[in-house]
């Protein structure tokens, strides 16, 4: 196997949140609690989960725009965990981000071509003006816009376009790895199709890997190689995507599948439909923080001990003291 | 079958721009029988919404204005209806609830105060009256230790608690209609599963009609007896759910869903890579459509007459109808006549 283009170990990001009287209480919130991921170059990893699970929080700190509370992340086998901003930005251009909603990603006052040429300059990627323009022409050809969107402004697009705008600004820096966070939930059907199949190519042109950051399993599926699920901070589960599919392990992972609306209305469906929310992440539940809506938790055992991610099959980690 | 609950005859819907008049919803009709639920799918701008607010008279006039049609709902047409009636009937005959659930709650007031007002207003209860209502209505969504929530503020509430008291104040005052505007969109599956098994559970229950509008043709197969498929403020088609998915026979339909992740058939390209099938293009823009059909630019079964002509929406099979002039000499299948 090739050197993980991105390898993170227990990596773990606290907020603080403050209570109390003029916010003298403080209480730690842990949105990423001791993740291992890696990801290999031309590879895509997928990380599902649901709202406040902590996965865009994951992006955010292996991109170290927000930093690490503790754990390592290492980028093409460097450790850039505690790289100062200096040291940080040439490696910068290597890694980037595709946001969720292309409505406000992008600036509302640059033309395309501002917002594409800006990355190039400053990392001094273009030589002068005439070689900008011909690379965001190239940019924009490569994501299926034409040469004359370049001089319009964001709002002359639709959502479709303007993710592809935002996909031709992260690649303008010649990145290696892209994590995509929830790139298509804000677009229409049709439409994400488009998007998924253009993230497709790109990365077999460029080799790029990508982290995958969605909640709608059925996407993550089909574009990952492998697959991370989170809930309240931990990755509960990890494997290969068809392994995930064919045969969920956590009981988490199988209430997340079966809860998927299905196109299909002749399907009679065995629905597992998880009773009660996602509990709050400032007052996790002690032991697995799935048990209280899980349907075989074992009292004394789940609610005590924390299950430790293991090996149930080949490449496949679950963390459930009873799973099988 | 007798006179249905709702039926929406050449309904259009302008809007008065600057960039001049633009028909949101163009001339559609349909119908929603007792105890029946209705999906109306299509993608953003398709005039799915408009539909709604349209019914519900809740369009921002100017600039929205019902140019034509009628909606006539138990007999009487809400589009002639004084203001004061509408208001009678809003909230208590029919209901509506939106997709985000914080944005239409009161956030500075007690989720049992917002409940009981709907039975304070139309039926004249008393507040002690109305509290029990509230509270029986809480237990009744599935809220848990209803007696303490009735006293909560939204915002001490989760994302799916939060709808499940925006379906509370809907049903109070037992609605013959419920218009769901995409409803689950702003949660999380898990959530939206609890959300869709309450609705069909409650519908069936009350005796309820349910329009439900969505993007998702997921959940349309869940909940929904009949579908219409909107697209550029047109119908393009109508069917019974299960034939709907089973044989799909409008181009736009058919390519919505084959682009869902994991239903169509995706190839796999010389790279070994997963292609989904897409609908080429994107939507037209409403003040610049095409003369014809509207589909036309995105359809791969397009011939001449598409682009001179707009094809009516037209009967194919009992309670089916579709707007494509393919189907003109019977149906077709996979783009083969049958």
């Amino acid at each position: 196997m090739s050197e993980p283009l991105v390898s993170v170990e227990g990596l773990t990001k606290h907020f603080v949140h403050r209570e109390g009287p003029f916010g003298v209480r403080k209480r730690p919130i842990k949105a990423v609690d001791g993740v291992d991921l890696e990801v290999h170059p031309g590879e895509t990893v997928g990380l599902v989960g649901e709202s406040g699970c902590g996965k865009s929080t994951f992006g955010r700190v292996v991109l170290r725009l927000l930093d690490p509370t503790a754990g390592s992340i290492r980028f093409e086998g460097q450790d850039i965990t505690r790289l100062d901003a200096a040291a940080l930005r040439p490696l910068r251009r290597h890694m980037q981000i595709i946001f969720q909603d292309p409505y406000s990603s992008l600036n509302p006052r640059m033309t395309v071509r501002a917002t594409i040429g800006e990355a190039m300059r400053i990392h001094g990627l273009v030589a002068d003006d005439a070689e900008e323009e011909a690379r965001v022409a190239d940019l924009l050809a490569k994501v299926g816009l034409r040469p004359e969107h370049a001089s319009r402004y964001p709002h002359e697009f639709s959502g479709g376009q303007r993710q592809r705008i935002g996909i031709a600004r992260a690649l303008a820096v010649r990145p290696r790895f892209i994590v995509c966070d929830e790139p298509i939930s804000a677009l229409d059907v049709s439409i994400q199709a488009q998007i998924v199949n253009l993230l497709g190519e790109l990365q077999d042109e460029l080799g790029l890997g990508y982290l995958f950051i969605a909640h709608d399993l059925k996407v993550v599926e089909l574009v990952s190689r492998r697959i991370a699920v989170m809930y309240l901070g931990r990755v509960v589960e990890l494997a290969p995507s068809a392994a995930l599919h064919r045969e969920p392990k956590h009981p988490y992972t199988r209430a997340l599948l079966s809860a998927v609306p299905v196109p299909d209305p002749k399907r009679e469906r065995a629905r597992i439909v998880l009773e009660g929310d996602v509990p709050s992440p400032l007052d996790p539940p002690p032991g697995c923080h799935f048990h209280p809506r899980c349907a075989i938790a074992k009292r004394g055992l789940c609610d005590r001990e924390v299950p430790a991610l293991r090996a149930i099959g080949e490449g496949h980690q679950v963390a459930c003291h009873l799973a099988e | 079958m007798g006179e249905p609950l709702l039926r929406v005859e050449d309904l259009v819907t302008a809007f008065h721009t600057d960039e001049g008049t633009i028909r949101a919803v163009d001339g559609i009709s349909f119908e929603l029988a007792e105890k029946q639920t209705l999906g109306v799918v299509g993608e953003s701008g398709c005039g799915k919404s408009v539909t709604s607010l349209s019914i519900m008279r809740l369009l921002p006039s100017p600039p929205g204005e019902i140019e034509r049609g009628a909606i006539r709902f138990r007999g009487r047409d809400l589009v002639t209806l004084p203001e004061r009636e509408m208001r009678a009937l809003r909230g208590n005959e029919i209901s509506m609830i939106f997709q985000e659930p914080m944005s239409s709650l009161n956030p500075v007031q007690r989720i049992g105060k917002q409940i009981g007002e709907a039975v304070r207003q139309h039926r004249g209860a008393s507040a002690k009256e109305a509290r029990a209502r509230a509270i029986e209505m809480l237990s009744l969504v599935g809220i848990p230790a209803p007696e303490k929530r009735v006293d909560a503020f939204p915002h001490e509430l989760s994302g799916g608690m939060r709808q499940r008291v925006v379906i509370a104040i809907a049903l109070a005052c037992e609605p013959k209609l419920l218009i769901a505007d995409e409803p689950t969109t702003a949660l999380d599956v898990t959530i939206q599963a609890q959300i869709l098994e309450l609705l069909g559970e409650l519908s069936a229950r009350l005796g309820m009609s349910i329009l439900f509008i969505t993007h998702d043709l997921g959940v349309v197969a869940e909940l929904t007896d009949e579908v219409v498929v909107m697209y550029a403020g047109k119908i393009v088609e109508r069917a019974p759910t299960a034939e709907l998915f089973a044989e799909p026979a409008h181009p736009y339909t058919r390519g919505l869903l084959a682009s869902i992740p994991g239903y169509g058939a995706a190839e796999r390209s010389a790279s070994g890579r997963l292609r989904l099938p897409t609908i080429a293009g994107m939507v037209p823009d409403l003040s610049r459509l095409p003369r014809g059909c509207r589909y036309q630019d995105r359809c791969p079964l397009v011939r001449e007459r598409c682009r001179e002509s707009e094809p009516p929406l037209a009967p194919i099979g009992a309670r089916r109808d579709v707007a494509c002039f393919a189907h003109e000499g019977g149906p077709y299948r996979d783009g083969a006549r049958a």
